[in-house]
């Protein structure tokens, strides 16, 4: 609680500093780069310390994805491809997580997969946390039956395209190496047709997109989708032409969609961090520009 | 006085009328009786036909292959039990069965009632099927015909996108006709492009500081046309540098964009007539790993301090990353990438940014090469194919459903049956 | 605060990454060396075992016994064939695998990003300028739906290069390049939260993981 309180004065101060940073831009004085990042760190920082929550509105796009997921029935079997690596982590970690945890909870068969070589060890770790709630531990679910990682396979959109005839061809052994046909839960899951829903969560390409080009419109898959925040943006024209049922974008689209299931996780714990870090640039910008317009009227 | 005679006549006529009575009597009682098993029977009837309500089947079956599939599904089509238009209907349902090998029904949907069609997706090619549709009631099935046996069959061509080979055969035409007149010398038109101007001046300015060059052409493969357009790029640049004998640097994220780099670095070294002057150090492996590679590179130009960077190809994250840090060392920075995502960055960070498709333009105005001139042309009549669909379809949409013109909708539906291919 | 030697490694690798933004010093070179090397080693040993190993060598050879795919083989010559770009004299058959895979995916292109990127997109534009609601007009749909009609018509009068940009078509292009910007713009805002977010991360990582301060 001292904790809350001391970086909620520091935050104060903070907020005094950039005044003071604007009052120094009006005079014509330049501030060093170094001290700009080191606000930055202090305003990322600080906030994680706070025990406040801002108040977090689900998007229309967030509220898609969880229409769809929640019209899942018990048993359903969902395909997700995790397709991002550790730098992405932070924004797609918890939507995995949220997801996994979500599924698990009302026994839907979960099939993992990955397009970039560390997805599948992203997967195990959200696989790992879900695993540790204790609603889900008291169901004792078993690998194979429950849930299944299929590992990574190079090829990117030709394994896409690939699956839509035979995931085996793709996916001859799961991440432990034991052969397709020998996985209870793959038992019948020829393609596509097979899974009700895919999931993805990614970071750059191959990812969503290709997802859409090569699943969706020509398997006729039914496909939502978490992306980081810089990817998202390219999705939005998908999201509004059908092709993927709703979009999860960055840290944002994290703690909405957790909101949304009532699954808290880090998302939800940053989101306050997001919130000083994105105001903190906006008062820099207003004030580079302030800057740059003096500097024009001197000139 | 009555005769004893007269007695017995009437005694006897007595006795008749008698027998006559009980006969009738017995007659009539066996009758009624038998009135009696009837109506029961007609009740036993009743109730036996209350447990087996009789329901009319299905009829008409008609099993057909799904057209433009991968031999993957069959569609089955009936006409409805005619008790399923009742206002009472007893008909709770229906069940299709597949025909197995052993001549058994294999039940593989339950479809409410009303359903008059249903598609089997696991079937595959080289099997015959055949099939039939029971009506059920609350106690009672009945099936329809069998139909007959019909193998899945794959299409060679999908006519569902007949529109998207025309569409892709107008362009394509056009690419080539294009390519063609550039062949014949004929010089094609492309507008200017902000930016190229600047590459000469930022090569002469990395002459007069005495300072190198560094170039990045992506973090892509040399699959990915991003990297193509800012190899072709390197090659003109590097026409300028072999001219002034300035020094360039081209560390690469793929070892095969490496390959072609020096390769392209060296035909430009040929071309401006100093073979001797190039060096296979001009372009090297870094790593393949995106964040190793920035890290590389950014040591790469805190170390060397070049006075011009290049970032031409297809970038991601790492894009504000290196021009931050080129904005750091005071290099003049020109970009071009088509990823829209970090456009943003460069426009920010660098002197001069090409915008999405301008680094492909600027590549084409830059080699002149007619393959690369023709097909800016020809994707420029695809711009136009897609820009009057849209004007036409935004104001047919407009017409059809602000002021319910049915001509307008006609249009509308034609345009979206052309660019719907699902 | 952290026992693990792991954890240690990834916190002070990550202090001394970040002390590049003070200046360019050893701590940042050897851990800036370390990145590298061990993320090329890394991609080395994924390919080899994902690709060489799992791929190839069981697709063709599969360990339960059954048959192989024979189709294989024709990626596994393509493969060595790369390897005679070491050579200057037999170089240029290195060429022709790349030949393969370039126009194998200009195959995969042509349909799929033709269909969603392009044609798909063009039909979900053509929508009606005004949006109605029940009896009346739903001005945020329509203002939504002109202002999308406009910037798509425009954007691409701009990327259109065969006509110079005078005139009416200029003025149309210039409405084009100023919704591209704002689009960019938008696009800039997204991207700081992402390059936000992975710095939170790291601070959690940094606090949380290590010195145990966040719980």
């Amino acid at each position: 609680m001292m904790g809350h309180y001391i970086a909620l004065s520091l935050l104060a101060v903070l907020g005094l500093g950039m005044i003071f940073i604007f009052y120094l831009t009006v005079k014509g004085r330049t501030i060093e780069r170094r001290f700009v990042f080191l606000y930055i760190v202090f305003t990322v920082s600080l906030p994680l310390f706070v025990k406040m929550k801002p108040p977090i509105q689900v998007s229309p796009e967030v509220q898609q994805v969880v229409e769809t997921i929640t019209s899942l029935s018990p048993g359903a079997k969902v395909l997700i491809s995790c397709d991002f690596d550790p730098p992405s982590a932070p924004e797609l970690q918890p939507m995995l997580v949220a997801f996994t945890k979500y599924a698990l909870k009302h026994d839907l068969k979960l099939i993992f997969m990955g397009l970039w070589p560390l997805g599948p060890s992203q997967a195990n770790r959200g696989l790992r946390l879900a695993l540790a709630d204790t609603i889900i531990a008291a169901k004792n679910l078993t690998y194979g039956v429950d849930y299944v990682n299929l590992g990574f396979q190079s090829g990117n959109e030709f394994v896409i395209q690939a699956m839509g005839g035979s995931f085996k061809s793709m996916f001859p052994q799961d991440d432990r190496r034991i052969p397709y046909d020998s996985i209870p839960l793959l038992n019948g899951v020829v393609n596509y047709r097979q899974i009700d829903l895919v999931m993805n969560f990614s970071a750059g390409k191959p990812g969503t997109i290709e997802w859409i080009q090569n699943a969706v419109d020509r398997y006729q898959v039914k496909l939502s989708a978490g992306n980081t925040a810089v990817q998202a943006p390219q999705v939005y024209p998908y999201l509004r032409a059908g092709q993927v049922r709703g979009l999860m974008g960055g840290m944002s689209g994290a703690a909405e969609f957790e909101l949304a299931l009532n699954e808290k996780g880090k998302a939800s714990s940053f989101i306050l961090s997001q919130m000083f870090s994105h105001l903190a640039v906006m008062l820099f910008v207003i004030v580079g520009n302030v800057a740059w317009l003096m500097t024009r009227k001197k000139k | 006085m009555v005769s004893t005679a007269n007695q017995g006549d009437r005694r006897c006529a007595t006795n008749l009328i008698r027998l006559l009575l009980v006969t009738f009597a017995v007659l009539l009682t066996f009758l009624h009786n038998r009135a009696l098993a009837d109506n029961s029977a007609v009740d036993t009837s009743s109730v036996v036909s209350a447990s087996i309500t009789p329901l009319a089947p299905p009829t008409s079956l008609v099993v057909s292959d799904h057209v433009y599939d991968n031999a993957e599904r069959l569609d089955l089509v009936w006409v409805p039990s005619i008790d399923d238009k009742l206002i009472a209907s007893k008909l709770i349902e229906y069940r299709v069965y597949r025909i197995t090998d052993s001549g058994d029904g294999q039940r593989i949907a339950v479809l409410p009632a009303g359903a008059n069609s249903f598609s089997d997706e696991n079937v595959e090619s080289g099997h015959q099927y055949s099939y039939y549709i029971t009506s059920v009631g609350a106690d009672s099935e009945f099936p329809s015909i069998s139909s007959e046996p019909i193998e899945p069959e794959r299409e060679w061509l999908n006519y569902h996108l007949i529109s998207l080979l025309l569409i892709c055969m107008i362009i394509g035409v056009a690419i080539t006709y294009f390519i063609e007149t550039a062949r014949r010398g004929k010089k094609l038109f492309i507008r200017r492009i902000a930016g190229l101007e600047a590459i000469d001046d930022a090569v002469g300015r990395a002459t007069e500081m005495g300072r190198p060059i560094l170039f990045i052409p992506g973090i892509q493969d040399m699959d990915d046309v991003g990297t193509v357009a800012g190899v072709t790029i390197l090659g003109r640049v590097c026409r300028v540098v072999a001219e002034f004998d300035t020094k360039i640097s081209v560390p690469t994220s793929r070892s095969l964009v490496m390959t072609a780099a020096r390769e392209t670095i060296k035909t430009a070294y040929q071309t401006a007539g100093r073979p001797d002057k190039y060096s296979d150090d001009m372009s090297n492996y870094i790593t393949d790993e995106q964040f190793g590679y920035v890290a590389a590179v950014n040591g790469i130009m805190v170390r060397e301090k070049p006075a011009t960077c290049f970032y031409m190809g297809t970038f991601y994250a790492e894009s504000l990353l290196l021009a931050e840090t080129g904005n750091s060392v005071g290099a003049i920075q020109i970009a071009g990438t088509s990823n829209p995502m970090q456009i943003p960055f460069f426009v920010v960070a660098c002197d001069f940014t090409l915008i999405g498709e301008e680094l492909f333009a600027a590549s084409a105005y830059l080699s002149s090469e007619p393959k690369q001139l023709g097909s800016l042309k020809g994707q420029d009549l695809g711009k136009a194919i897609a820009l009057t669909a849209i004007t036409i379809g935004v104001i047919a949409a407009t017409g059809s459903s602000a002021w319910h013109i049915g001509w307008m909708q006609d249009i509308l539906n034609a345009l979206e049956s052309i660019f719907l291919t699902r | 605060m952290s026992t693990e030697f792991g954890v240690w490694v990834a916190a002070l690798m990550t202090i001394g990454l970040f002390s590049f933004l003070y200046k360019d010093n050893p701590f940042f070179k050897v851990c800036e060396a370390v990145f590298i090397g061990s993320s090329t080693g890394y991609w080395a040993v994924v390919y080899f075992f994902d690709n060489l190993q799992k791929k190839l060598w069981e697709g063709i050879f599969p360990p339960d016994g059954a048959v192989g795919d024979a189709w294989l083989w024709g990626g596994a010559i393509l493969g060595i064939l790369m390897l005679c770009r070491l050579s200057n004299k037999i170089g240029w058959i290195a060429r022709w695998p790349v030949s393969f895979i370039v126009g194998a995916t200009a195959g995969l292109y042509m349909i799929n990003y033709f269909v969603s990127s392009a044609m798909m997109q063009v039909a979900s534009t053509m929508q009606s300028l005004v949006v109605t609601n029940g009896g009346g007009i739903d001005w945020q749909a329509t203002i939504g739906s002109v202002v999308v009609a406009v910037a798509v018509v425009s954007g691409l009068i701009y990327f259109f290069f065969s006509k110079e940009h005078t005139g009416a078509f200029g003025g149309v292009a210039k409405v084009g390049i100023w919704f591209l910007m704002i689009t960019f713009g938008a696009s800039f805002g997204y991207t700081v939260m992402s390059r936000m977010s992975l710095l939170i991360g790291r601070m959690d990582y940094l606090f949380g993981d290590w010195l145990g301060m966040i719980r």
